[in-house]
Protein backbone atom coordinates (compact mmCIF):
# COMPACT_ATOMS: atom_id res chain seq x y z
CA UNK A 1 0.00 0.00 0.00
CA UNK A 2 2.68 2.39 0.91
CA UNK A 3 4.17 1.55 -2.67
CA UNK A 4 1.01 2.44 -4.15
CA UNK A 5 1.13 5.93 -2.80
CA UNK A 6 4.69 5.76 -3.13
CA UNK A 7 4.24 6.32 -7.14
CA UNK A 8 0.91 8.67 -6.38
CA UNK A 9 3.20 10.53 -4.43
CA UNK A 10 5.77 11.35 -7.26
CA UNK A 11 3.30 11.33 -9.85
CA UNK A 12 1.66 14.79 -7.98
CA UNK A 13 5.80 16.20 -7.76
CA UNK A 14 6.17 15.75 -11.50
CA UNK A 15 2.91 16.26 -13.29
CA UNK A 16 2.79 19.83 -12.80
CA UNK A 17 6.15 20.26 -14.25
CA UNK A 18 5.59 17.74 -16.93
CA UNK A 19 3.01 19.98 -18.31
CA UNK A 20 4.98 22.39 -18.25
CA UNK A 21 7.19 20.74 -20.77
CA UNK A 22 4.00 19.82 -22.52
CA UNK A 23 2.92 23.64 -23.31
CA UNK A 24 6.35 24.68 -23.82
CA UNK A 25 6.02 22.97 -27.18
CA UNK A 26 2.34 23.97 -27.69
CA UNK A 27 1.65 25.36 -31.03
CA UNK A 28 -0.84 27.09 -30.05
CA UNK A 29 -1.27 29.79 -27.10
CA UNK A 30 -4.14 28.26 -25.51
CA UNK A 31 -3.18 26.01 -22.21
CA UNK A 32 -5.97 23.64 -22.33
CA UNK A 33 -6.36 19.92 -23.54
CA UNK A 34 -6.75 18.41 -25.75
CA UNK A 35 -3.39 19.13 -27.47
CA UNK A 36 -3.16 20.86 -30.89
CA UNK A 37 -0.04 20.14 -31.93
CA UNK A 38 3.82 20.38 -31.65
CA UNK A 39 6.20 23.32 -32.21
CA UNK A 40 9.21 25.23 -31.10
CA UNK A 41 8.60 28.57 -31.92
CA UNK A 42 7.88 30.24 -28.30
CA UNK A 43 11.38 28.44 -27.85
CA UNK A 44 12.23 31.01 -30.90
CA UNK A 45 10.18 33.70 -29.48
CA UNK A 46 12.27 33.44 -26.11
CA UNK A 47 15.66 33.22 -27.54
CA UNK A 48 14.94 36.18 -29.58
CA UNK A 49 14.44 37.99 -26.35
CA UNK A 50 17.07 40.43 -26.02
CA UNK A 51 15.72 40.96 -22.16
CA UNK A 52 15.94 36.45 -21.90
CA UNK A 53 19.53 36.52 -23.21
CA UNK A 54 20.95 39.13 -21.05
CA UNK A 55 19.13 37.58 -17.57
CA UNK A 56 20.83 34.23 -18.88
CA UNK A 57 23.97 35.39 -19.11
CA UNK A 58 23.99 37.28 -15.45
CA UNK A 59 22.24 33.95 -14.07
CA UNK A 60 25.33 32.19 -15.21
CA UNK A 61 28.06 35.01 -13.95
CA UNK A 62 26.31 34.93 -10.71
CA UNK A 63 26.28 31.41 -10.68
CA UNK A 64 29.79 30.72 -11.99
CA UNK A 65 30.87 33.34 -9.69
CA UNK A 66 29.07 32.31 -6.21
CA UNK A 67 30.43 28.52 -6.65
CA UNK A 68 34.00 29.71 -7.26
CA UNK A 69 33.32 31.25 -3.72
CA UNK A 70 31.62 29.45 -2.22
CA UNK A 71 33.71 26.37 -3.12
CA UNK A 72 36.72 27.88 -1.35
CA UNK A 73 35.01 29.13 1.79
CA UNK A 74 32.66 25.98 2.06
CA UNK A 75 35.70 23.53 1.47
CA UNK A 76 38.22 25.97 4.30
CA UNK A 77 35.12 25.60 6.75
CA UNK A 78 35.01 21.91 6.09
CA UNK A 79 38.46 21.27 6.48
CA UNK A 80 38.33 23.41 9.81
CA UNK A 81 35.60 21.63 11.33
CA UNK A 82 37.21 18.32 10.51
CA UNK A 83 39.94 19.67 12.71
CA UNK A 84 37.48 21.22 15.65
CA UNK A 85 37.02 19.95 18.59
CA UNK A 86 34.30 20.25 21.47
CA UNK A 87 32.22 24.04 21.91
CA UNK A 88 34.62 25.83 18.77
CA UNK A 89 33.33 22.24 16.49
CA UNK A 90 29.33 23.15 17.44
CA UNK A 91 29.53 26.93 17.39
CA UNK A 92 31.01 26.80 14.01
CA UNK A 93 28.98 24.72 12.46
CA UNK A 94 25.53 26.11 13.90
CA UNK A 95 27.24 29.18 11.93
CA UNK A 96 27.67 27.92 8.79
CA UNK A 97 24.52 26.24 8.99
CA UNK A 98 22.30 28.88 10.85
CA UNK A 99 21.77 30.41 7.50
CA UNK A 100 19.60 27.69 5.72
CA UNK A 101 17.33 28.29 8.68
CA UNK A 102 15.96 31.66 8.17
CA UNK A 103 13.82 32.36 5.08
CA UNK A 104 15.04 34.06 1.77
CA UNK A 105 13.45 36.84 2.94
CA UNK A 106 15.23 37.85 5.87
CA UNK A 107 18.76 37.21 4.53
CA UNK A 108 17.65 39.60 1.69
CA UNK A 109 16.52 42.52 3.53
CA UNK A 110 19.05 42.49 6.26
CA UNK A 111 22.03 42.28 3.24
CA UNK A 112 19.84 44.84 1.37
CA UNK A 113 20.35 47.19 4.93
CA UNK A 114 24.31 46.46 5.01
CA UNK A 115 24.80 46.92 1.35
CA UNK A 116 22.96 50.73 2.06
CA UNK A 117 24.80 51.69 5.13
CA UNK A 118 28.24 50.99 3.61
CA UNK A 119 27.14 52.53 0.27
CA UNK A 120 27.85 49.53 -1.91
CA UNK A 121 25.83 49.76 -5.22
CA UNK A 122 23.90 47.01 -5.88
CA UNK A 123 24.78 45.09 -8.92
CA UNK A 124 25.92 41.50 -9.75
CA UNK A 125 28.88 41.59 -7.31
CA UNK A 126 26.10 42.39 -4.42
CA UNK A 127 24.17 39.39 -5.85
CA UNK A 128 26.59 37.47 -6.09
CA UNK A 129 27.28 37.87 -1.67
CA UNK A 130 23.52 37.33 -1.49
CA UNK A 131 23.92 33.82 -3.35
CA UNK A 132 27.04 32.47 -1.75
CA UNK A 133 25.43 32.99 1.78
CA UNK A 134 22.70 31.02 0.52
CA UNK A 135 24.76 28.08 -1.33
CA UNK A 136 27.32 28.15 1.42
CA UNK A 137 25.63 25.96 3.87
CA UNK A 138 24.41 23.28 1.80
CA UNK A 139 28.01 23.28 0.32
CA UNK A 140 29.46 23.00 3.57
CA UNK A 141 26.58 20.05 5.20
CA UNK A 142 26.80 18.18 1.96
CA UNK A 143 30.40 18.13 2.22
CA UNK A 144 30.81 17.39 6.05
CA UNK A 145 29.02 14.59 5.78
CA UNK A 146 31.49 12.33 3.83
CA UNK A 147 34.48 14.27 4.91
CA UNK A 148 33.49 12.92 8.65
CA UNK A 149 35.01 9.59 7.30
CA UNK A 150 38.49 11.07 5.76
CA UNK A 151 41.36 10.03 8.22
CA UNK A 152 43.18 13.03 9.02
CA UNK A 153 46.41 10.67 10.13
CA UNK A 154 47.16 10.73 5.91
CA UNK A 155 47.89 13.96 5.87
CA UNK A 156 49.98 13.61 9.21
CA UNK A 157 51.69 11.05 7.51
CA UNK A 158 52.99 13.29 4.61
CA UNK A 159 53.51 16.31 7.45
CA UNK A 160 56.10 13.71 9.47
CA UNK A 161 57.64 12.45 5.65
CA UNK A 162 58.40 16.66 5.33
CA UNK A 163 55.80 18.01 2.93
CA UNK A 164 54.59 21.23 3.76
CA UNK A 165 50.85 21.92 5.07
CA UNK A 166 49.98 22.99 1.61
CA UNK A 167 51.52 20.31 -0.30
CA UNK A 168 49.84 17.58 2.00
CA UNK A 169 47.08 19.50 1.32
CA UNK A 170 47.89 19.23 -2.55
CA UNK A 171 49.02 15.95 -2.99
CA UNK A 172 46.82 14.13 0.02
CA UNK A 173 43.70 15.76 0.80
CA UNK A 174 42.42 17.06 -2.08
CA UNK A 175 42.94 14.16 -4.74
CA UNK A 176 40.91 11.95 -1.87
CA UNK A 177 37.55 15.09 -1.10
CA UNK A 178 37.70 16.58 -4.63
CA UNK A 179 35.23 14.47 -6.33
CA UNK A 180 33.07 15.11 -3.32
CA UNK A 181 33.72 19.11 -3.54
CA UNK A 182 32.75 18.95 -7.28
CA UNK A 183 29.88 17.31 -6.77
CA UNK A 184 29.11 20.38 -4.42
CA UNK A 185 29.96 22.26 -6.48
CA UNK A 186 27.54 21.89 -9.24
CA UNK A 187 25.33 21.49 -6.37
CA UNK A 188 26.24 25.62 -5.93
CA UNK A 189 25.51 26.70 -9.27
CA UNK A 190 22.26 24.70 -9.42
CA UNK A 191 20.84 26.75 -5.95
CA UNK A 192 22.38 30.10 -7.46
CA UNK A 193 20.47 29.67 -10.95
CA UNK A 194 17.11 29.10 -9.21
CA UNK A 195 17.75 31.63 -6.35
CA UNK A 196 15.17 34.78 -6.23
CA UNK A 197 14.02 35.10 -3.05
CA UNK A 198 17.26 37.34 -1.84
CA UNK A 199 18.16 38.45 -5.42
CA UNK A 200 14.77 40.62 -5.26
CA UNK A 201 16.23 42.67 -2.91
CA UNK A 202 19.82 43.17 -3.31
CA UNK A 203 19.67 43.73 -6.97
CA UNK A 204 20.45 46.94 -8.55
CA UNK A 205 19.05 47.24 -11.81
CA UNK A 206 20.46 44.08 -13.35
CA UNK A 207 18.06 40.74 -14.42
CA UNK A 208 18.71 37.40 -13.31
CA UNK A 209 16.51 34.59 -15.23
CA UNK A 210 14.16 33.65 -12.57
CA UNK A 211 14.04 37.31 -11.89
CA UNK A 212 12.93 37.37 -15.78
CA UNK A 213 10.30 34.71 -15.23
CA UNK A 214 8.93 36.10 -12.46
CA UNK A 215 8.22 39.62 -14.16
CA UNK A 216 7.25 37.68 -16.92
CA UNK A 217 4.40 35.63 -14.46
CA UNK A 218 3.67 38.98 -13.23
CA UNK A 219 2.79 40.89 -16.30
CA UNK A 220 0.60 38.65 -18.49
CA UNK A 221 0.05 34.90 -19.74
CA UNK A 222 2.76 34.59 -22.54
CA UNK A 223 3.31 31.43 -23.71
CA UNK A 224 6.79 31.92 -24.26
CA UNK A 225 7.16 31.34 -20.09
CA UNK A 226 6.70 28.35 -20.36
CA UNK A 227 9.65 28.15 -22.43
CA UNK A 228 12.14 29.89 -20.38
CA UNK A 229 10.68 27.39 -17.64
CA UNK A 230 11.53 24.86 -19.34
CA UNK A 231 15.26 26.02 -20.46
CA UNK A 232 15.89 27.18 -16.51
CA UNK A 233 14.37 23.41 -15.56
CA UNK A 234 16.78 21.51 -17.57
CA UNK A 235 20.11 23.32 -16.60
CA UNK A 236 18.88 22.69 -12.78
CA UNK A 237 18.16 19.46 -13.49
CA UNK A 238 20.93 18.55 -15.78
CA UNK A 239 23.78 20.30 -13.38
CA UNK A 240 22.17 17.82 -10.78
CA UNK A 241 22.57 15.39 -13.13
CA UNK A 242 26.43 15.87 -14.18
CA UNK A 243 26.57 16.35 -10.06
CA UNK A 244 25.61 12.95 -9.47
CA UNK A 245 27.54 11.09 -12.35
CA UNK A 246 30.72 12.65 -10.40
CA UNK A 247 29.54 10.83 -7.21
CA UNK A 248 28.57 7.73 -8.39
CA UNK A 249 32.51 7.99 -10.93
CA UNK A 250 34.30 8.29 -7.78
CA UNK A 251 32.34 5.63 -6.03
CA UNK A 252 33.23 3.02 -8.88
CA UNK A 253 36.60 4.27 -8.87
CA UNK A 254 36.87 3.45 -5.38
CA UNK A 255 35.44 0.43 -5.75
CA UNK A 256 37.92 -0.67 -8.57
CA UNK A 257 41.06 0.56 -6.82
CA UNK A 258 39.44 -1.89 -3.51
CA UNK A 259 39.11 -4.69 -6.12
CA UNK A 260 42.71 -4.11 -7.33
CA UNK A 261 44.50 -4.01 -4.29
CA UNK B 1 19.71 19.14 13.17
CA UNK B 2 21.35 15.77 13.04
CA UNK B 3 24.63 17.31 11.95
CA UNK B 4 24.60 19.73 14.98
CA UNK B 5 23.53 16.97 17.64
CA UNK B 6 26.29 15.06 16.47
CA UNK B 7 28.84 17.36 17.23
CA UNK B 8 27.78 17.32 21.09
CA UNK B 9 28.55 13.13 21.42
CA UNK B 10 31.56 13.62 22.52
CA UNK B 11 33.27 17.49 23.45
CA UNK B 12 36.75 17.23 24.09
CA UNK B 13 36.65 13.22 24.51
CA UNK B 14 39.88 12.76 22.80
CA UNK B 15 42.67 14.85 23.75
CA UNK B 16 44.59 16.30 21.30
CA UNK B 17 47.75 15.56 22.50
CA UNK B 18 47.00 12.22 22.27
CA UNK B 19 46.79 11.61 18.22
CA UNK B 20 48.86 14.29 17.21
CA UNK B 21 52.78 13.91 17.24
CA UNK B 22 55.30 15.02 19.65
CA UNK B 23 56.57 19.18 18.81
CA UNK B 24 53.44 19.45 16.14
CA UNK B 25 50.99 19.93 19.27
CA UNK B 26 50.93 24.00 19.21
CA UNK B 27 50.53 24.32 15.52
CA UNK B 28 47.69 21.19 15.34
CA UNK B 29 45.86 23.34 17.58
CA UNK B 30 45.93 26.56 15.62
CA UNK B 31 45.31 25.09 12.09
CA UNK B 32 41.70 24.93 12.51
CA UNK B 33 41.03 28.43 13.63
CA UNK B 34 43.46 29.57 10.54
CA UNK B 35 41.22 27.77 8.28
CA UNK B 36 38.15 28.99 9.45
CA UNK B 37 39.31 32.56 9.23
CA UNK B 38 37.58 33.28 5.87
CA UNK B 39 34.33 31.78 5.92
CA UNK B 40 33.97 33.02 9.31
CA UNK B 41 34.53 36.66 8.21
CA UNK B 42 32.32 36.23 5.40
CA UNK B 43 29.23 34.48 7.50
CA UNK B 44 30.72 37.54 10.33
CA UNK B 45 30.09 40.49 7.94
CA UNK B 46 27.21 39.05 5.62
CA UNK B 47 25.38 37.13 8.44
CA UNK B 48 25.66 38.19 11.59
CA UNK B 49 26.16 41.63 11.55
CA UNK B 50 23.42 42.31 8.88
CA UNK B 51 21.06 40.48 11.55
CA UNK B 52 22.28 43.17 14.04
CA UNK B 53 21.63 46.03 11.69
CA UNK B 54 18.53 44.85 11.26
CA UNK B 55 17.26 44.55 14.87
CA UNK B 56 18.84 48.12 15.27
CA UNK B 57 17.07 49.97 12.20
CA UNK B 58 13.87 48.33 13.80
CA UNK B 59 14.18 51.30 16.25
CA UNK B 60 15.17 53.61 13.38
CA UNK B 61 12.82 56.13 11.79
CA UNK B 62 12.60 56.38 8.38
CA UNK B 63 11.21 59.59 5.43
CA UNK B 64 10.92 58.10 1.77
CA UNK B 65 13.66 54.96 1.73
CA UNK B 66 16.12 56.80 4.02
CA UNK B 67 16.85 56.12 7.46
CA UNK B 68 17.37 58.45 9.91
CA UNK B 69 19.14 56.77 13.75
CA UNK B 70 16.69 57.12 16.73
CA UNK B 71 15.80 55.02 19.40
CA UNK B 72 12.40 54.18 19.35
CA UNK B 73 9.61 51.68 19.67
CA UNK B 74 7.08 53.32 16.97
CA UNK B 75 7.87 50.78 14.70
CA UNK B 76 6.49 48.27 17.04
CA UNK B 77 3.72 50.03 18.30
CA UNK B 78 2.63 50.87 14.71
CA UNK B 79 3.06 47.67 13.16
CA UNK B 80 1.34 45.65 16.74
CA UNK B 81 -1.31 48.95 16.63
CA UNK B 82 -2.36 47.87 12.93
CA UNK B 83 -5.36 45.30 12.49
CA UNK B 84 -3.71 44.55 9.24
CA UNK B 85 -0.58 43.18 10.43
CA UNK B 86 -3.03 40.92 12.62
CA UNK B 87 -4.88 39.74 9.61
CA UNK B 88 -1.21 39.26 7.29
CA UNK B 89 -0.13 37.16 10.59
CA UNK B 90 -3.02 35.08 10.60
CA UNK B 91 -2.75 34.28 6.72
CA UNK B 92 0.96 33.41 7.08
CA UNK B 93 0.32 31.08 10.29
CA UNK B 94 -2.28 29.74 8.31
CA UNK B 95 -0.74 29.07 5.07
CA UNK B 96 2.16 27.79 7.54
CA UNK B 97 0.69 25.62 9.74
CA UNK B 98 -1.34 23.54 6.52
CA UNK B 99 1.85 23.29 4.59
CA UNK B 100 3.91 21.97 6.85
CA UNK B 101 1.02 19.75 8.09
CA UNK B 102 0.46 18.52 5.16
CA UNK B 103 3.87 18.59 3.86
CA UNK B 104 4.76 16.22 6.70
CA UNK B 105 1.82 13.69 6.92
CA UNK B 106 2.17 13.36 3.25
CA UNK B 107 5.70 12.79 3.29
CA UNK B 108 5.72 10.22 6.01
CA UNK B 109 4.30 7.18 4.29
CA UNK B 110 6.86 7.48 1.45
CA UNK B 111 9.96 7.82 3.83
CA UNK B 112 8.40 4.61 5.55
CA UNK B 113 8.57 2.92 2.03
CA UNK B 114 11.86 3.92 1.00
CA UNK B 115 13.46 3.31 4.65
CA UNK B 116 11.83 0.31 5.13
CA UNK B 117 10.36 -1.53 2.12
CA UNK B 118 13.16 -1.08 -0.59
CA UNK B 119 16.59 -1.26 -0.87
CA UNK B 120 17.31 1.17 -4.06
CA UNK B 121 17.50 5.10 -3.94
CA UNK B 122 15.86 5.84 -6.91
CA UNK B 123 12.57 7.41 -5.81
CA UNK B 124 14.74 9.78 -2.86
CA UNK B 125 17.08 10.86 -6.24
CA UNK B 126 13.85 11.32 -7.99
CA UNK B 127 12.24 13.44 -5.30
CA UNK B 128 15.31 15.58 -4.68
CA UNK B 129 15.64 16.67 -8.10
CA UNK B 130 12.44 17.62 -8.35
CA UNK B 131 13.26 19.38 -5.12
CA UNK B 132 16.03 21.28 -7.01
CA UNK B 133 13.94 22.24 -10.17
CA UNK B 134 13.06 25.79 -9.97
CA UNK B 135 10.95 27.08 -7.06
CA UNK B 136 9.35 29.92 -9.54
CA UNK B 137 8.97 27.31 -12.28
CA UNK B 138 6.25 25.04 -10.00
CA UNK B 139 4.61 27.93 -9.07
CA UNK B 140 4.03 28.65 -12.45
CA UNK B 141 2.55 25.45 -13.03
CA UNK B 142 0.53 25.60 -10.57
CA UNK B 143 -0.94 28.84 -11.86
CA UNK B 144 -1.35 27.41 -15.38
CA UNK B 145 -3.32 24.49 -13.95
CA UNK B 146 -5.11 26.38 -11.24
CA UNK B 147 -5.97 29.76 -13.23
CA UNK B 148 -9.03 31.28 -14.44
CA UNK B 149 -7.55 30.57 -17.62
CA UNK B 150 -5.80 27.58 -16.97
CA UNK B 151 -6.06 23.92 -17.64
CA UNK B 152 -8.73 22.85 -15.46
CA UNK B 153 -10.54 25.56 -16.38
CA UNK B 154 -10.50 26.19 -20.58
CA UNK B 155 -10.47 22.35 -20.60
CA UNK B 156 -14.00 22.14 -18.57
CA UNK B 157 -15.18 24.49 -20.61
CA UNK B 158 -13.74 23.55 -24.25
CA UNK B 159 -15.44 20.14 -23.49
CA UNK B 160 -19.15 22.19 -22.22
CA UNK B 161 -19.19 21.31 -19.15
CA UNK B 162 -18.88 24.94 -17.49
CA UNK B 163 -19.96 28.29 -19.56
CA UNK B 164 -17.61 30.21 -17.04
CA UNK B 165 -14.36 29.39 -14.95
CA UNK B 166 -14.79 28.27 -11.61
CA UNK B 167 -13.35 30.83 -9.39
CA UNK B 168 -13.19 28.93 -6.42
CA UNK B 169 -10.18 26.82 -7.59
CA UNK B 170 -8.02 29.55 -8.85
CA UNK B 171 -6.32 32.31 -5.68
CA UNK B 172 -7.12 31.53 -2.85
CA UNK B 173 -5.71 30.00 0.18
CA UNK B 174 -6.39 26.19 -1.14
CA UNK B 175 -4.12 27.42 -4.10
CA UNK B 176 -1.19 28.71 -2.35
CA UNK B 177 -1.33 25.55 0.25
CA UNK B 178 -1.35 23.06 -2.82
CA UNK B 179 1.38 24.98 -4.39
CA UNK B 180 3.67 25.31 -1.20
CA UNK B 181 3.30 21.36 -0.28
CA UNK B 182 3.90 20.61 -3.64
CA UNK B 183 7.64 22.54 -3.28
CA UNK B 184 8.22 21.71 0.20
CA UNK B 185 7.42 17.90 0.04
CA UNK B 186 11.06 16.85 -1.20
CA UNK B 187 12.49 18.77 1.33
CA UNK B 188 10.48 16.85 4.36
CA UNK B 189 10.84 13.54 2.47
CA UNK B 190 14.76 14.28 2.79
CA UNK B 191 14.53 15.20 6.68
CA UNK B 192 12.27 12.42 7.71
CA UNK B 193 14.06 9.20 5.55
CA UNK B 194 16.91 10.75 7.32
CA UNK B 195 15.21 10.08 10.72
CA UNK B 196 13.86 6.73 9.66
CA UNK B 197 17.35 5.38 8.78
CA UNK B 198 18.31 6.11 12.79
CA UNK B 199 15.04 3.91 13.92
CA UNK B 200 17.14 0.29 13.11
CA UNK B 201 14.14 -2.32 11.25
CA UNK B 202 15.11 -4.52 14.25
CA UNK B 203 13.46 -2.13 17.10
CA UNK B 204 10.51 -2.38 14.78
CA UNK B 205 10.57 -6.35 15.08
CA UNK B 206 11.02 -6.30 18.36
CA UNK B 207 7.98 -4.75 18.61
CA UNK B 208 6.20 -7.11 16.85
CA UNK B 209 7.77 -9.86 18.03
CA UNK B 210 6.04 -8.57 21.75
CA UNK B 211 2.87 -7.94 20.04
CA UNK B 212 2.37 -4.30 18.98
CA UNK B 213 0.58 -3.96 16.09
CA UNK B 214 1.22 -1.58 13.17
CA UNK B 215 -0.54 1.53 15.00
CA UNK B 216 2.20 0.75 18.65
CA UNK B 217 5.16 0.17 16.26
CA UNK B 218 4.44 3.94 14.89
CA UNK B 219 3.09 5.41 19.01
CA UNK B 220 5.63 4.04 20.83
CA UNK B 221 8.93 3.70 18.80
CA UNK B 222 8.99 5.09 15.50
CA UNK B 223 7.18 8.68 16.67
CA UNK B 224 9.10 8.99 19.45
CA UNK B 225 12.87 8.08 18.11
CA UNK B 226 12.53 9.93 14.87
CA UNK B 227 10.53 13.02 16.62
CA UNK B 228 13.75 15.22 16.14
CA UNK B 229 13.28 14.75 12.54
CA UNK B 230 9.71 15.10 12.50
CA UNK B 231 10.11 18.61 14.07
CA UNK B 232 12.66 19.89 11.99
CA UNK B 233 10.73 18.75 9.29
CA UNK B 234 7.53 20.42 10.25
CA UNK B 235 9.35 23.28 11.41
CA UNK B 236 11.51 24.54 8.58
CA UNK B 237 8.38 24.13 6.48
CA UNK B 238 6.58 26.09 8.95
CA UNK B 239 9.10 28.97 8.59
CA UNK B 240 9.71 28.82 4.96
CA UNK B 241 5.55 28.63 3.97
CA UNK B 242 5.11 31.34 6.22
CA UNK B 243 7.50 33.98 5.42
CA UNK B 244 6.66 32.95 2.14
CA UNK B 245 5.76 36.08 -0.07
CA UNK B 246 5.83 35.60 -3.75
CA UNK B 247 3.70 32.35 -3.75
CA UNK B 248 0.87 34.13 -2.16
CA UNK B 249 1.39 36.84 -4.53
CA UNK B 250 1.07 35.07 -7.33
CA UNK B 251 -2.38 32.74 -6.26
CA UNK B 252 -3.07 34.44 -3.15
CA UNK B 253 -5.78 36.48 -4.81
CA UNK B 254 -7.62 38.30 -1.72
CA UNK B 255 -5.41 36.33 0.59
CA UNK B 256 -2.20 37.29 -0.37
CA UNK B 257 -1.88 39.63 1.82
CA UNK B 258 0.62 37.56 4.11
CA UNK B 259 3.17 39.40 7.24
CA UNK B 260 5.90 38.45 4.33
CA UNK B 261 4.63 40.29 1.49
CA UNK B 262 4.40 42.68 3.87
CA UNK B 263 7.67 43.19 4.98
CA UNK B 264 9.00 42.94 1.20
CA UNK B 265 6.50 45.81 0.58
CA UNK B 266 8.27 48.17 2.99
CA UNK B 267 11.39 47.49 1.07
CA UNK B 268 10.90 47.64 -2.15
CA UNK B 269 7.55 50.00 -2.81
CA UNK B 270 6.77 51.91 0.24
CA UNK B 271 10.04 52.69 1.82
CA UNK B 272 9.50 52.15 5.18
CA UNK B 273 12.60 50.20 5.97
CA UNK B 274 12.80 50.40 10.07
CA UNK B 275 8.42 49.33 10.12
CA UNK B 276 9.54 46.15 7.81
CA UNK B 277 12.72 45.27 9.99
CA UNK B 278 10.30 45.63 12.99
CA UNK B 279 7.68 43.42 11.46
CA UNK B 280 10.15 41.08 10.52
CA UNK B 281 11.06 40.69 13.89
CA UNK B 282 8.08 40.13 15.00
CA UNK B 283 7.12 37.44 12.92
CA UNK B 284 10.78 35.61 14.30
CA UNK B 285 9.56 35.56 17.45
CA UNK B 286 6.49 34.18 16.25
CA UNK B 287 8.28 31.31 14.94
CA UNK B 288 9.84 30.77 17.93
CA UNK B 289 6.43 30.71 19.68
CA UNK B 290 5.37 28.06 17.32
CA UNK B 291 8.27 26.43 17.84
CA UNK B 292 8.32 26.22 21.40
CA UNK B 293 4.11 25.19 21.12
CA UNK B 294 4.99 22.51 19.05
CA UNK B 295 7.65 21.22 21.58
CA UNK B 296 5.46 21.42 24.74
CA UNK B 297 2.67 19.96 22.80
CA UNK B 298 4.37 16.43 21.84
CA UNK B 299 6.24 16.51 25.45
CA UNK B 300 2.30 16.72 26.64
CA UNK B 301 1.04 13.91 24.12
CA UNK B 302 4.47 12.21 24.91
CA UNK B 303 5.65 11.75 21.72
CA UNK B 304 9.04 13.31 22.29
CA UNK B 305 10.93 11.46 25.17
CA UNK B 306 13.23 13.89 27.17
CA UNK B 307 15.94 11.12 27.13
CA UNK B 308 17.35 9.85 23.68
CA UNK B 309 17.01 5.92 22.95
CA UNK B 310 20.09 5.83 20.51
CA UNK B 311 23.53 7.11 20.13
Amino acid sequence: MTRLFTYFYMLFLYAPIGLIVLFSFHSSPSLSLPFEGVSLRWYEAIFNSYDFRTSLYNSLIVAGASAVVTTILGTLSALALMRMKGRAKSTFAFLNFAPIAMPGLFLGIALVILFSLINLPRSLVTITIGHTLFTLPFFVESVRSRLEYFDLSFEEAARDLGASPIKAFWLVTLPIIGPTIAGAAILTVALSLDEFLITVFVTGTDTTLPLLILSMIRRAVDPSINAASVIMLGMTIGIIGVAGLVMTMRRRRIELERNGE
Amino acid sequence: MNVINKSNVAPGSKDVSDSAPKGNTDKKRFTPFLLAGAPFTFLLIFFVIPAILLLISSFWLSKSFTMIPAATIANYARALGASGFYDSLWISMQNGFWTALLSTVLSAPVAYYIAYKTRSNTILYLALVSWFSSYLVRVYAWRTILGSTGVINSTLMQWGLIDTPIEWIVFNKFAVVITLVHIMLPFTLLLLVSGLRDVKKDYLEACADLGGSGYVALRKVIIPMAHKSIVSSFMFTFVLAAADYVTPQLLGGRDAMTTGLLIANQFRTVGNWPLGAAMAYILLLVFMMVYGALLLFLRTVNLAPGKRYHD
